[in-house]
């Protein structure tokens, strides 16, 4: 019995339950030290300014956290981020009658350059670790000629909405749970459990006479489609396009911070980067963390430089951490 | 392919054969690449494919050829291995040293034993976080990217500071023996200690062996994570070597200097026929790579494509090329 | 007209012959075995009724009518369903989820939940008596025993209603008590029209609850019996493919002063259960038992690469503890493994860089420089001890037969010169010139003092090479044959556990 125990316990990691309780614990202790901090951190505006930038990385985690799941991996998410939140900017011209067309625009291009990456995945049988990161350069270079130069002007109703709150909830927090509620969808489809499966154990889906190929294009496309909310989300945060918005600092990487802040909020959250464990609730909270140890950074007066060395540290310690409890044969 | 190769060869046209030899040596093939691409560019600015500009090409192309000395390693030992971070540690580097030589010729040795001693510490963290942690490759570089990034920040301020000394400058730009600039020189010493390496010693060998089969490694006695954890740290050494010569080049620093190196140094190492699967290909062909690369970007540029373009480009091509080379198994058996 | 036939099925993987013109023919509700040695090509034969494996000819009928199956999807289309011998089961899904996966009852999109675990419940169900406690359906599968899993891969092929229902060595990890249970559900399902084709090593099962059963040896059918009918001897004479005759034997003479070598007392690992043996120089041991019993991890034990949990191996009276190959090779112990280019070859190196790696280090200069003189001369001297067939030092090794790939394996260890060399069946498909060349520098390092572990999948080798022969069943050491004792018969009826009683 015994055996049993150890087993489940086991298990328990490995689906990322151990996990869970470090994502709600790390929580948590952020908000804690963030409350401490900034004594005004329950205030609504604070509230509110915290939940508006929380929504970005947000979407962008759980558009990974898709991808991953199915067993692949996203490298190209930041860019293709970018990429459609500069089209659509481009297209409002500040009009809030073309509105609807830009957020079709976002979502559209979102999805399709996910469908790109799913082809070439899944048709071509690239590596989806580098065959995302050519990728995001042929997303980086569409994005600088769409806009070269930061600018564009959002509807000011955009970003007013935004920032708005209703019955003392703020819209961004809304946002936030209506992107769950999308998850959970997902994750309720038949689609949803062919991901996990996929991810799982490809042979074995394939073997269940799962549609191994239609099920990775298909994570890819979510993914994209999320990553389009990621985009209105900048778009509705900041009030205008920057095509080096979540670009690693210093480098021309277009959207190199957001790709790797997703893939740390994943980790973070327990689903593990292997595929077919976990899911996004834990990568929203992963997100937050990351927000709020950032906060934290920010408010304990550490310079940029430390910022990032701190930024690039968790998600090296994070990553770390998910190795750390699988038991393997000795030959490597 | 065993079949094909084990049996005597039906004759067959020379096309055929060149054909067949062809395919066996990529190199070959971006050298060939490399030759239509000054061609073409000669066509549309003439003097493209002139004495002096083929000098500068290869100058600009030593850098690069450089940093990837390094990535050749990494992606040869297999695993899925790639050092996206050199670029960053090229940076860092020259940074470092620029800091600590601030244009005194008689510091130009212990400015490049620090930053090649900094470098070495990033690339043996790189190893030991994935080879001990198992940690993605790409996974592991791409964080070790925001770290360093931080590392220089704090170091610099924001604001790097120093410049080369004149003797850096006179050996990477210098016209020495034969007239040719001493970069390329440095870079022919480079290219023959990989190619002794790589060639000539056990290590090498067991890199070669690493990327062909980690399990067949490990079952023949081979300490699989220790040659791991060389490789990284190699990488990154050489990366911060790339980086000191570009100092002497640049003479002053900035805080992205080499950054752009990321993806090139891969790109080079896939275009001179080294496989993204490991065990196969050599320096000799990340040299001609890096050729073809700079003569990409010099071409691309005579035709006035900007910046955005050229990343498009870019992409793309890696996207073929990774195609032809690296596609991974059919779930049908 | 039968309900299922299948004819004239070839299959080759690369150079090896899986399948060459089997033929298989059954009806509804019959329970029918599928029995041949090992790589007879029944697993094979198995997963291209299934559509896992695309034959390169084949016919196959259903109902009289001719069918193609593209893959799983199609071949469960038309009814047919599989458990095989590596689990198809995703771990981290619960169990529930898992035999319903691909064929999930849904509405709009959305997996009907309640209807999935309504069905799911009536299939497991079935089963109960093969779990302990209550039914695990939200447990996930990789927190189950193994022959739970095993029971819920069942259940799964079985939750797709299928009219042909494929077990491909379903009962190697169930106990008795599961087994019971098993067997009553497929009874039940014969009754109901289904027809079962049945593959196990236990060959009393097979008599217990088939009908007939088809032979296959070397990728073709030889025949198929009605086991009310048969015997066990005949089965496995057809097995065979010979009656059992005298053999020419090819074992070495014991050199006049042997000790031993290699000591092995109480060996437990995760497959392994208390084997204790000892070799002695000149001598090689040999290693029987079907189709994984635990002979790779014996060796893999051995050599490093396998966790032993307890037991002592005790290596020239000095006690030693393989924690990885690295300290196996320092210790002079090789191994040539058994999957020839997963686990031992450099495919794409070159000959002399796959014959000279595990020794390298040694003729090394300091700092680790070769001198390329040297490695041809070390890399030479293995070509001309295994009379290796090649062209350059330098071509890829893969340009090379099967057999002389393996030469070069064995001949990387040779240049380490080991006290103990552990045999992983390797002359598996390569061709018979090769396999007497290897057999005759087998004999040769013997005589010069090495000992041997020889794990071989084909009886008759043991019998030409081995004065002692372990059997492994189920990770025991079951029977050691000694002298005359070890013959074909003798080792396939220890292997196949009559005289056991099983479990």
């Amino acid at each position: 019995m015994i055996d049993r125990a150890v087993r489940s316990l086991t298990v328990g990691m490995r689906r990322g339950l151990v996990p869970g309780l470090t994502v709600t614990t790390l929580l948590l202790i952020t908000v804690a030290v963030n409350a401490l901090l900034a004594p005004n951190f329950f205030s609504s505006y604070s509230v509110i300014s915290n939940f508006s930038s929380f929504v970005p990385l947000v979407a962008a985690s759980i558009a990974q956290t898709i991808v991953v799941l199915g067993g692949g991996i996203d490298l190209s998410l930041g860019a293709l981020i970018t990429l459609s939140s500069v089209m659509s900017v481009v297209l409002m011209e500040g009009d809030p009658g073309r509105l609807p067309l830009a957020v079709a625009v976002a979502i559209g291009v979102g999805a399709a350059g996910g469908l790109l990456n799913g082809l070439i995945v899944a048709f071509l049988r690239l590596q989806p670790i580098v065959a995302t990161f050519a990728m995001s350069f042929v997303f980086a270079g569409i994005t600088l000629k769409v806009l070269p130069q930061p600018g564009g002007q959002v509807p000011a109703v955009m970003t007013t909405t935004y920032r708005d709150s209703v019955i003392g909830i703020p819209v961004a927090a809304l946002v936030i749970a209506g992107l769950y509620g999308l998850w959970w969808v997902v994750k309720r489809s038949t689609l949803g459990r062919h991901l996990y499966a996929v991810g799982g154990d490809e042979r074995a889906a394939y073997a269940s006479g799962v549609r191994v190929n239609q099920v990775r294009v298909m994570s890819y496309v979510l993914g994209g489609t999320f990553g389009g909310v990621a985009a209105l989300a900048i778009l509705a945060n900041t009030g205008s396009g920057d095509p080096y918005v979540g670009a690693a600092v210093g480098t021309a990487l277009i959207g190199g911070q957001t790709t790797l802040a997703s893939i740390a909020a994943v980790v973070i959250g327990g689903t593990a980067l292997r595929g077919g464990v976990g899911g996004a609730g834990g990568s929203i909270g992963g997100a937050v963390i990351l927000a709020l140890v950032s906060n934290i950074v920010f408010f304990a007066g550490i310079s940029g430089g430390y910022r990032q060395l701190i930024n690039g540290a968790i998600v090296i310690a994070a990553l770390a951490l998910t190795a750390v409890p699988a038991f393997r044969r000795s030959p490597a | 392919m065993t079949d094909e190769a084990a049996a005597p060869s039906a004759p067959s046209s020379p096309v055929r054969t060149a054909g067949r030899w062809l395919a066996d040596h990529p190199a070959a093939v971006a050298g060939i690449i490399a030759v239509a691409m000054f061609a073409a560019g000669e066509l549309l600015r003439p003097g493209f494919a002139g004495y002096g500009q083929i000098l500068n090409v290869l100058r600009v192309a030593a850098f690069l050829g450089i940093v990837a000395a390094g990535q050749t390693l990494v992606i040869l030992s297999g695993g899925e291995g790639v050092d996206l971070s050199v670029g960053k540690v090229a940076t860092l580097s020259a940074i470092i040293a620029a800091r600590t030589i601030d244009g005194g010729n008689d510091l130009m040795l212990p400015g490049l034993a620090l930053a090649l001693g900094a470098c070495a510490l990033i690339g043996l963290i790189n190893g030991l976080g994935i080879a001990f942690l198992r940690i993605p490759p790409l996974v592991m570089t791409l964080g070790m990217i925001a770290v360093v990034q931080g590392v220089i920040l704090i170091y610099t301020g924001g604001q790097p500071a120093g410049r080369a000394a004149p003797l850096m400058t006179d050996l990477v730009s210098g016209r020495t023996v034969f007239r040719i600039p001493g970069i390329l020189w440095i870079w022919a010493v480079v290219a023959v200690g990989m190619v002794v390496l790589l060639r000539r010693t056990a290590f090498g060998w067991r890199v070669h062996a690493l990327g062909t089969n980690r399990l067949a490694s490990g079952l023949s006695g081979i300490n699989v994570r220790r040659n791991v954890v060389a490789v990284y740290t190699l990488s990154s050494v050489l990366a911060g070597l790339g980086g000191f010569l570009l100092l002497g080049y640049t003479k002053t620093v900035f805080l992205n200097l080499a950054d752009g190196y990321m993806l090139p140094s891969v790109a080079a190492v896939v275009i001179g026929g080294t496989t993204l699967a490991g065990g196969v290909g050599g320096y000799p062909g990340t040299v001609v790579g890096a050729i073809v690369l700079t003569v990409l970007e010099s071409l691309l540029r005579t035709m006035q494509l900007d910046e955005a373009a050229r990343q498009i480009v870019n992409g793309i091509v890696l996207i073929l090329l990774l195609s032809a080379y690296g596609r991974q198994a059919r779930l049908r058996q | 007209m039968p309900f299922l036939e299948m004819r004239d099925v070839h299959k080759r993987f690369g150079g090896v012959v899986a399948l060459d013109g089997a033929s298989l023919s059954a009806e509804p509700g019959e329970l029918h075995a599928l029995l041949g040695a090992n790589g007879s090509g029944k697993s094979t034969l198995n997963k291209t009724l299934t559509g896992v494996v695309a034959a390169d000819r084949a016919e196959v009928l259903l109902d009289g009518q001719p069918v193609t199956l593209r893959g799983p999807r199609e071949a469960q289309a038309r009814g047919i369903s599989a458990v095989y011998q590596e689990l198809s089961l995703v771990p981290d899904l619960s169990v529930e989820d898992n035999v319903a996966l691909g064929v999930e009852p849904a509405r709009f999109g959305f997996v009907d939940r309640r209807e999935q675990r309504r069905t799911v419940r009536g299939v497991v169900e079935r089963f109960g008596s093969a779990f302990e406690g209550r039914l695990p359906l939200d447990t996930p599968v990789a927190g189950l025993p193994p022959g739970e899993q095993q029971i819920v891969e069942i259940c799964k092929a079985v939750a797709r209603d299928p009219r042909i229902l494929v077990l491909d060595e379903a009962t190697a990890s169930l106990h008795e008590a599961q087994v019971r249970a098993l067997f009553e559900a497929l009874r039940d399902l014969k009754d109901r029209g289904v027809l079962v084709i049945f593959t196990s090593h236990r060959l009393e099962e097979v008599f217990e609850l088939c009908d007939r059963a088809t032979v296959l040896r070397s990728g073709a059918t030889v025949g198929t019996v009605e086991l009310a009918a048969a015997d066990q001897a005949e089965v496995v004479r057809m097995m065979l493919g010979r009656s059992i005759d005298r053999i020419e034997r090819d074992r070495t003479e014991a050199p006049e002063a042997r000790r031993v070598v290699l000591e092995v007392r109480g060996l437990i690992t995760d497959r392994l259960r208390d084997v204790s043996f000892t070799v002695e120089t000149g001598e090689v041991l040999g290693v029987a038992g079907l189709q994984g019993q635990g002979q790779d991890e014996l060796l893999e034990a051995l050599f490093g690469a396998a966790r032993i949990s307890s037991g002592e191996v005790r290596l020239d009276g000095k006690p030693i503890h393989p924690r990885s190959p690295r300290q196996a090779v320092r210790e002079r112990i090789a191994l040539i493994p058994g999957e020839r280019a997963r686990e031992g070859l450099f495919s794409r190196r070159p000959i002399l860089e796959n014959l000279t790696l595990a020794s390298v280090g040694r003729r090394a200069l300091p700092g680790g420089l070769l001198r390329g003189a040297r490695e041809r001369r070390a890399a030479g001297d293995a070509v001309r001890r295994l009379q290796i067939k090649l062209g350059r030092l330098l071509d890829p090794v893969l340009t090379l037969s099967g057999g002389n790939q393996q030469k070069v394996v064995v001949g990387r260890w040779l240049l380490t010169e080991p006290r103990v060399i552990l045999m992983d069946d390797p002359t598996k498909g390569i061709d018979v010139g090769a396999k007497e060349e290897l057999y005759s520098s087998m004999r040769r390092l013997a005589d010069e003092g090495v000992a041997i572990v020889f794990h071989s999948s084909e009886n008759l080798e043991l019998v030409r090479l081995c004065g002692r022969v372990l059997v492994l069943f189920e990770g025991r050491v079951v029977q050691v044959l000694e002298g005359d004792q070890v013959t074909e018969d003798r080792l396939l009826e220890a292997s196949v556990g009559v005289d056991q009683v099983p479990g």
